[in-house]
């Protein structure tokens, strides 16, 4: 059974090229970095409030790196395969069939990142202009992972599309799984 | 495209999105697109929807209390509890199974996360219960069921979402999931003891035992007095008690009961870091799912089916969300469905003159049973995936427990006094009451 919580995840290596996986190294070094940098400016916000000199832009800090722990997240997911699903169905499918709906799958999630990098890079630009008080960030600074993560997104399907495409989606871990569940 | 056909494709494309195998949060987005282009709104405003979606501070405490379930069950701390509860109850009939319940009873009351819970069961408990022959599938279908607690006995996780996107007290949430939460335990205890496997039947532990367990546990106990305890003393909203606690494990508890555990620490953080961001993405995709459900007027829409069937009675409102909600569960995780049917809920409440704490028990309660429930029941396919059992074997041991499910949510909208009783007495303010001009005591609604 895979190491779900190593930093590049084995499970459908055939669909993953050898150079990305620094990249999804990195992303789960930055989950990490994100999840303990909100957990200590939090902390830090309880402190300096109970010493009675808060730092009130501590709250922003947090905001921050909750907000782009969640997108980062949610790009290293697409790499893992590790997002929520309504259904595995297609594990147990075989052949054109499985292809055909791993493919279209892939492209309705190709599309949604798309939508992400144009879209919010827009929204990004545009919130060049609008500030968080009291500390005067950019909302920019907050906003800007959205398009950044729909790229990582939209870099990881086509990585998935092309070696599926050439190597076939299936896996040996998806007969695995389907002997665990039959049993 | 007139709204209600928009509203109608937005859901099909979701669900058809979503059952042929696409991720939950891009199944919602694509969804959203989609049914944006019916609409005069721009595709802009929904893309950064997805963002306000989750720029909260009150979301927050998800992270922390997955956190905390998290390192909890990575650090083998946990293992402790479940030697107090075999001490306390190992001697009952099927008392591992008495075994599972307790101990889902007091980790509920540390972590917000059912998963957590399974995960932390099937790796230790699941192993014992296979050798004094309870089958599979009970187990599975056992653990899946008690896990389920986490999300009803503070903190919970699904309470903090409902209260953060319905404007809802959390504290009051957590405080009013207890009596549902306990309940459940109660029954899964009961049906265990009169109906589950015998398993090895075993003496009384000495009560010195108890002590030394008791002792052991105490450390990890501290947990559940410190997330209410600042709750309610009003020292720490919910996001930051989540982060105490989380904050209490690294320095206090692993030092002090596992301290060759520290090393693996970034570990358990980046994995942490992961797993929040999968149902925090499905927020931002639900959050924009909701505000569209909300401008194409779905709440008026459904109120009206509703309201047309069940008129103004609160009862009735809430028994026919309840059957929604059994169905909804079975299909989207709870999570994305509080968000986008909050405004559907809100509407409701309005018209039933329901109290909104009341209606958020109940719709946490329903959707907790989702976890149990097929084709989408989340715990039990984590639990049976765990335990080595096929799905659907682990859905017919299942079925007896699902009485226990649906006799506690009949009791939570048939029985709003006790149910609210507790943040009555600690969160007057959570159900309504205000403070008396004239004196120190609070005035209710009836």
């Amino acid at each position: 059974m895979a190491d779900f919580r190593a930093l590049v995840l084995q499970r459908h290596r055939q669909l993953k090229w050898k150079a990305l996986d620094k990249v999804e190294a990195v992303l789960m070094v930055l989950c990490g970095v994100c999840i303990a940098m909100f957990t200590l400016s939090a902390l830090l916000d309880v402190v300096t409030r109970t010493l009675g000199v808060p730092w009130l832009w501590l709250q922003q800090v947090t905001t921050a790196f909750f907000a782009w722990g969640v997108f980062v997240g949610m790009a290293a997911a697409t790499r893992r395969n590790d997002h929520f699903y309504l259904t595995e169905i297609t594990k147990r499918m075989t052949g054109a069939p499985r292809s055909a709906i791993e493919i279209v799958n892939r492209l309705i999630v190709l599309v949604v990142a798309v939508a992400l990098v144009w879209f919010g890079w827009k929204n990004a630009l545009l919130d060049l202009g609008s500030f968080r008080m009291p500390s005067l960030i950019p909302l920019t600074v907050y906003t800007a992972i959205v398009p950044a993560a729909g790229v990582l997104v939209a870099l990881f399907t086509i990585e998935q599309l092309v070696n599926g495409w050439k190597n076939g989606f299936e896996g040996p871990e998806d007969r695995d799984e389907i002997r665990e569940t039959l049993l | 495209m007139s709204a209600p056909a928009v509203l109608l494709l937005m859901t099909l494309l979701f669900l058809v999105f979503g059952y042929m195998g696409v991720p939950v949060t891009f199944a919602l987005i694509g969804g959203v697109l989609v049914a944006t282009l019916f609409t005069p709104i721009s595709m802009q405003s929904m893309v950064g929807q997805l963002f306000h979606g989750i720029d909260s501070e009150t979301l927050l405490a998800v992270p922390f209390f997955l956190l905390v379930g998290e390192l909890m069950a990575s650090s083998d701390v946990a293992t402790r509890m479940i030697r107090l509860s075999q001490t306390l109850v190992g001697h009952l009939r099927g008392g591992l199974a008495q075994v599972v319940t307790l101990f889902s009873m007091f980790f509920a009351g540390i972590s917000g996360s059912s998963v957590a819970d399974v995960a932390v069961l099937s790796r230790t408990i699941a192993h014992d219960m296979a050798k004094e022959g309870y089958d599979r599938a009970f187990t599975a279908a056992l653990i899946a069921s008690a896990s389920t607690m986490a999300n009803l006995i503070p903190p919970s996780i699904m309470a903090v979402v409902y209260g953060a996107t319905g404007d809802v007290s959390i504290g009051g949430l957590f405080l009013a999931g207890v009596v549902p939460g306990v309940l459940i335990g109660i029954g899964l205890m009961v049906y265990s003891y009169f109906f589950g496997p015998t398993g090895v039947m075993k003496k009384r532990a000495p009560f010195t035992e108890v002590v030394v367990a008791a002792r052991g546990s105490a450390l990890p106990l501290v947990i559940p007095v410190i997330i209410m305890g600042g709750i309610l003393s009003g020292w720490f909203t919910p996001t930051e008690a989540g982060m105490i606690a989380a904050v209490y494990i690294l320095i206090v508890l692993i030092p002090a009961l596992n301290r060759g555990h520290v090393k693996e620490l970034p570990r358990d953080f980046m994995y942490a870091g992961l797993l929040y961001s999968l149902p925090l993405g499905a927020v931002a995709g639900a959050s924009a799912f909701g505000w569209m459900v909300a401008f194409l007027r779905g709440p008026d829409i459904v109120a009206g089916y509703i309201t047309a069937f069940a008129g103004n009675d609160g009862t009735i409102i809430m028994l026919l969300l309840v059957a929604m909600f059994v169905i909804v569960g079975d299909f989207i995780d709870a999570v994305p469905a509080i968000i986008i049917f909050m405004p559907i809920i809100r509407k409701l409440a309005e018209v039933g003159n329901i109290n909104s704490l009341h209606m958020g028990v109940v719709i946490i309660t329903t959707l907790v049973f989702g976890l149990i429930t097929p084709p989408y029941g989340l715990s039990l396919l984590v639990a049976s995936k765990y335990v080595g059992v096929g799905f659907g074997k682990a859905v017919v041991r299942s079925l007896p427990l699902y009485i226990v499910f649906l006799l506690t949510i009949m009791f939570t909208v048939a029985f709003p006094k006790v149910v609210l009783w507790l943040p009555k007495q600690l969160l007057p303010e959570s159900v309504g009451c205000f403070k008396a001009p004239s004196s120190t005591g609070y005035i209710c609604p009836p």
